[in-house]
């Protein structure tokens, strides 16, 4: 992708988002017997997002574009990946040892601090939010 | 009974030792409830009901409704401190609170919403004391169209929500609609947007969203550099904690404004305490002299939205003690413990109960001043949670904020929503679009939408029913200046520049 | 007093730490925690009905275990009848099911689990109705109502319920048997039903008995009719839709209990068997009495003809009323 103009792309998700939601909604009932139907309130907030998306890529196409920085973005999507895969191992191996890992993973690779470092604060975390979790306010973890 | 002789019965029945036990415990769990994200009063409510049978009805109510305004308390908590909004009603503070905190003032911001609450919530009771019937009387000329308008002028907020643009303002709001949609129409059963998704039927619960948004998309954004090495700025010494002589003044109009809404929005069964702190916040910042301060740590924008979502408690008690109407989630579950307990609330509860209605009043007086000096003490040490290292805070945020949407439906499939809301909240942060139009799209959209074909399916499809009622077109009359403001601002510095 | 405090405080500690009553774990009975599944929220009509049952459960020494609620709403009952369809075999779970699990497949495709999915325990109340108006408004009876009307077909408005919901399958009934006309006004919430029918924005509402009883009681409600084969002993006075001069059926909205599918036969025995000495109890009938309710006990064997009975009747009203019905 060309990092050219954040505002031309977003704008043009959005503007499919519109259309997604505008054949949907068109697919439901505009009014029905005792009044408006399902597909009433989508569809005019659907042809809202389409004009106004459309009006976001117009402006983006005349304006000088404002660079977005992306740098760094590759370091937030790795801890949004961990974090999914992490939700993955609450499935298998419950929260405490999902939750460690993800810690670990954090203080490790991210921050690049020390292995024993890292070791600790996860146990930490997740010691302690099964104390105060399940045994003190009876929250059940995933 | 008059109101004098009522409320001193009140206290007496209040400060029997039992009832002042009962209600330290309300407001203490309340306030632990609403610093965890996440649980909230009704499903606290709901897990102790067996246990009040073994009560005393008055200690009962008590318990539970010193649970209900004390999460309120502390609610903002982790909003001002983490970005993590604790309740529903605390998203607001989120955005002058954190803001705060990041500046360093997060003692200050805490103090504020402490006081704040203090002020509102007396404020509610005294409400609930003294105009309790007539108000009542007065919110049922509140029908759909009203409700219409109401939430038409919640969304016009947006425009003083909006960052540097106003379109992606705009559609971060009608996202946050469409979000609000997913899942089954109630009037019709229709499913909408579900993607053949079970768990989507029941649509996607606004803490996911919040929780996701705001604090996942700043830990992600944190995560971008490693300069972790230096936490939050957290000045030494008691002083700097708490709030100066001017944080107070600055904060005169909107501890007033902020009561006041809040209760009569509190009020209207249809209504709820988020929009009232949305609203609030919105008036704060439309009269506000420094609006640019706003987003950026003004300590008024944490003070109003504090306020009104505290008083909101006393207003919403109203249809509850004096129609049996419950107007929220909590209130609902209150109205069944009284059910369940064998009283019949109704018109008639107030006066054939005298007791239990002047010793709940006088205990939420008590209760209040609990809460103050239950709070304000702690705020020093809460903002010491800042001192901590990034690379222990963030998990930590991570962790409170998966616990907190689980603790809601006790569903791993929110879970993974909440992540994938955490990464569209660091997108939209990278792109430059705001974040609160879309939760505002969200708390106002099914409320708009069902007032919306409420209003028509009463004019038979005639939208003139919005304007021809007179409360209905006042309100939207308002929602139209507050549409004008930023073209009023702007026509401003345009006369201002010419006159240079 | 100080020691009640302190055992009251010790018992909210317990439970708040989650220490559960030690269980009997011997022959056919729950060994852990029963989870009682229903689809509204905290407050709602099922939740309630759930809690109070848990305690007197609880009180009449029925279960060994104790009995958590768990909300799973939305679906009109469909993610609770899903989410015990996935707990399949499980004989610590059951559900409380209302007639919308019956209507709401009826309307909604993606619906995957019907009623009959599950294991049938036991029917428990059938919730009669009242049709009620505002005590200033003109109309002194059913009739009255009918025939304003009729003079002015879609002006006159009802509040209720979701389309699929027995205030809307009265009204289609009524509209129906007599030809007149008048709009529905779909309130999700139970209060604004009622706030709406107060603050005259709505003219005539179907509304349970011990709802509208305090209404009544306070002079701000009337009733027209009953919505009942004979009257309430709570309304001595209102005829019912048949006294009214209107042959319809009624239409009352059941309760009951549901546990997952595919679970052995002894289990089925002993649930069938704990809510039918429930249903004899005194603080049951007792309850029964405070909320006008009807006693609607059947047990697991009659409770599977009547799914198919009422089912059926569902669906040929709410086709008339112009619902799409999917199966």
């Amino acid at each position: 992708m060309k990092a050219r103009n954040a505002d031309l792309w977003s704008g043009l998700a959005l503007a499919a988002l519109a259309a997604y939601i505008i054949t949907q909604a068109s697919g439901w009932d505009y009014s029905g017997p005792d009044g408006p139907g399902a597909g009433f309130f989508p569809l005019w907030y659907g042809i809202a997002m389409l004009v106004l998306a459309a009006a976001l890529v117009a402006s983006s196409l005349l304006r000088e574009p404002e660079r977005v920085n992306w740098r760094g973005a590759g370091r937030a999507l790795a801890v949004s990946a961990a974090l999914a895969v992490s939700v993955l191992l609450f499935k298998l191996a419950g929260f405490v040892v999902g939750f460690a890992a993800l810690a670990f993973f954090v203080v490790w690779v991210m921050y690049r601090r020390p292995w024993p470092l890292a070791a600790a604060v996860a146990i930490g975390l997740a010691g302690g939010f099964y104390l105060v979790f399940p045994l003190l306010l009876g929250v059940n973890l995933p | 009974m008059d109101i004098l002789s009522g409320l001193m019965h009140g206290f007496a029945v209040a400060l029997e030792p039992a009832n002042l036990f009962w209600c330290f415990v309300g407001v203490l769990l309340g306030t632990v409830v609403g610093v965890m994200p996440g649980l909230g009063p009704p499903a606290t409510i709901a897990m102790l009901l067996p246990l009040t049978f073994l009560m005393d009805p008055a200690g009962a109510m008590i318990m539970l409704a010193g649970i209900y305004y004390g999460a309120k308390y502390g609610g903002s908590t982790t909003s001002i401190l983490l970005n993590v909004p604790g309740e529903s009603a605390s998203v607001v503070t989120c955005l002058d609170g954190y803001a705060m905190a990041r500046k360093g003032r997060a003692g200050a911001a805490l103090g504020i919403a402490a006081i704040a609450s203090f002020v509102a919530g007396t404020v509610g009771v005294v409400g609930l004391m003294l105009v309790a019937p007539p108000l009542a009387r007065l919110a049922l000329a509140f029908s759909s169209p009203e409700y219409f308008s109401l939430m038409a002028l919640g969304l016009a907020m947006v425009v003083l929500l909006a960052g540097r643009s106003m379109l992606k303002a705009l559609l971060a709001m009608l996202v946050g609609l469409w979000i609000s949609g997913i899942g089954t129409d109630p009037f019709s059963t229709t499913s909408r947007f579900t993607f053949g998704q079970l768990e989507l039927l029941s649509g996607i619960d606004f803490v996911v969203v919040a929780i996701g948004v705001f604090a996942l998309g700043e830990v992600l954004a944190c995560m971008e550099t490693r300069a972790e090495g230096k936490a939050l700025p957290v000045p030494r010494g008691l002083r700097n904690l708490l709030p100066t002589v001017q944080d107070l003044k600055d904060c005169r109009f909107a501890f007033v404004q902020g009561s006041v809404l809040g209760f009569l929005i509190g009020v209207l069964p249809g209504a709820g305490s988020t929009i009232a702190s949305f609203i609030s916040y919105g008036v704060e910042k439309a009269v506000s002299r420094r609006p640019q301060e706003f987003g950026k740590g003004a300590v008024e924008g944490v003070a109003a939205p504090e306020g009104a979502n505290n008083s909101e408690t006393g207003g919403a008690l109203v249809p509850l003690l004096t129609l049996g109407i419950p107007g929220s989630g909590t209130t609902a579950i209150l109205l069944a413990a009284l059910v369940l307990w064998g009283f019949k609330p109704g018109p008639l509860f107030i006066s054939e109960n005298p007791g239990l209605f002047w010793g709940l009043v006088a205990s939420m007086y008590i209760g209040n001043v609990m809460l103050l000096v239950l709070n304000l003490p702690l705020v020093p040490l809460f903002a010491q949670v800042l001192r901590t290292p990034g690379y222990v805070l963030y998990p930590l945020i991570l962790g409170i904020s998966i616990v907190g949407v689980y603790s809601v439906s006790g569903s791993l499939f929110d879970v993974s929503l909440v992540v994938g809301f955490g990464l569209l909240g660091y997108l939209m942060r990278k792109l430059d679009y705001p974040a609160a139009p879309l939760i505002l799209g969200l708390v106002l959209g099914g409320g708009m939408e069902r007032a919306l074909r409420q209003s028509l399916m009463m004019s038979q499809g005639d939208l003139a029913i919005l304007v021809t009622r007179p409360i209905c077109a006042a309100l939207l009359a308002v929602a139209v200046l507050i549409l004008l403001i930023p073209l009023f601002n702007k026509l401003n510095a345009w006369r201002l520049q010419a006159l240079e | 007093m100080k020691s009640r405090i302190v055992t009251a405080a010790v018992a909210a500690l317990a439970a708040l730490g989650g220490l559960h009553t030690p269980a009997w774990a011997q022959g056919f009975k729950p060994t852990r925690p029963v989870e009682a599944v229903v689809h509204t929220g905290p407050g709602g009509g099922s939740d309630v009905l759930a809690r109070a049952v848990a305690l007197m459960l609880e009180k009449e020494k029925l279960l060994p275990v104790r009995m958590q609620v768990v909300n799973k709403p939305g679906g009109g009952g469909a993610v609770a009848a899903a989410y015990l369809a996935e707990k399949k075999g499980d004989q610590n779970t059951i559900g409380f099911f209302t007639g919308v699990w019956l209507t709401g497949p009826l309307t909604s495709s993606e619906a995957k689990v019907t009623l009959r999915d599950l294991t049938p325990i036991a029917r428990l109340v059938l919730e009669p109705a009242v049709i009620a108006v505002k005590s200033d408004a003109p109309y002194k009876s059913l009739p009255d109502f009918i025939a304003a009307a009729k003079k002015s077909p879609g002006q006159l408005k009802q509040s209720g319920g979701s389309v699929t919901s027995r205030d809307n399958i009265v009204r289609q009934l009524l509209q129906k048997h007599t030809g007149a006309r008048w709009a529905y006004i779909s309130y999700p919430g139970g209060g604004e039903r009622i706030a709406a029918l107060l603050g005259g924005h709505v003219d005539m509402m179907v509304i349970e008995p011990a709802e509208a009883g305090e209404h009544i009681r306070a002079g701000s409600m009337r009733v027209l009719a009953q919505v009942t084969d004979k009257r309430l002993p709570g309304f001595p006075n209102a005829p019912t839709l048949k006294e009214a001069g209107f042959d319809v059926p009624s239409v009352p909205q059941v309760r009951g209990v549901v546990a997952p599918p595919a679970i052995p036969k002894e289990n089925v025995a002993y649930w069938d068997d704990v809510f039918q000495k429930l249903a004899k109890t005194a603080s049951w009938q007792k309850f029964l009495a405070d909320n006008q309710f009807e006693d609607g006990y059947q047990n697991a064997a009659d409770l599977a003809k009547f799914y198919d009975e009422f089912t059926g009747r569902m669906r040929g009203i709410l086709q008339e009323a112009g619902v799409k019905v999917v199966r």
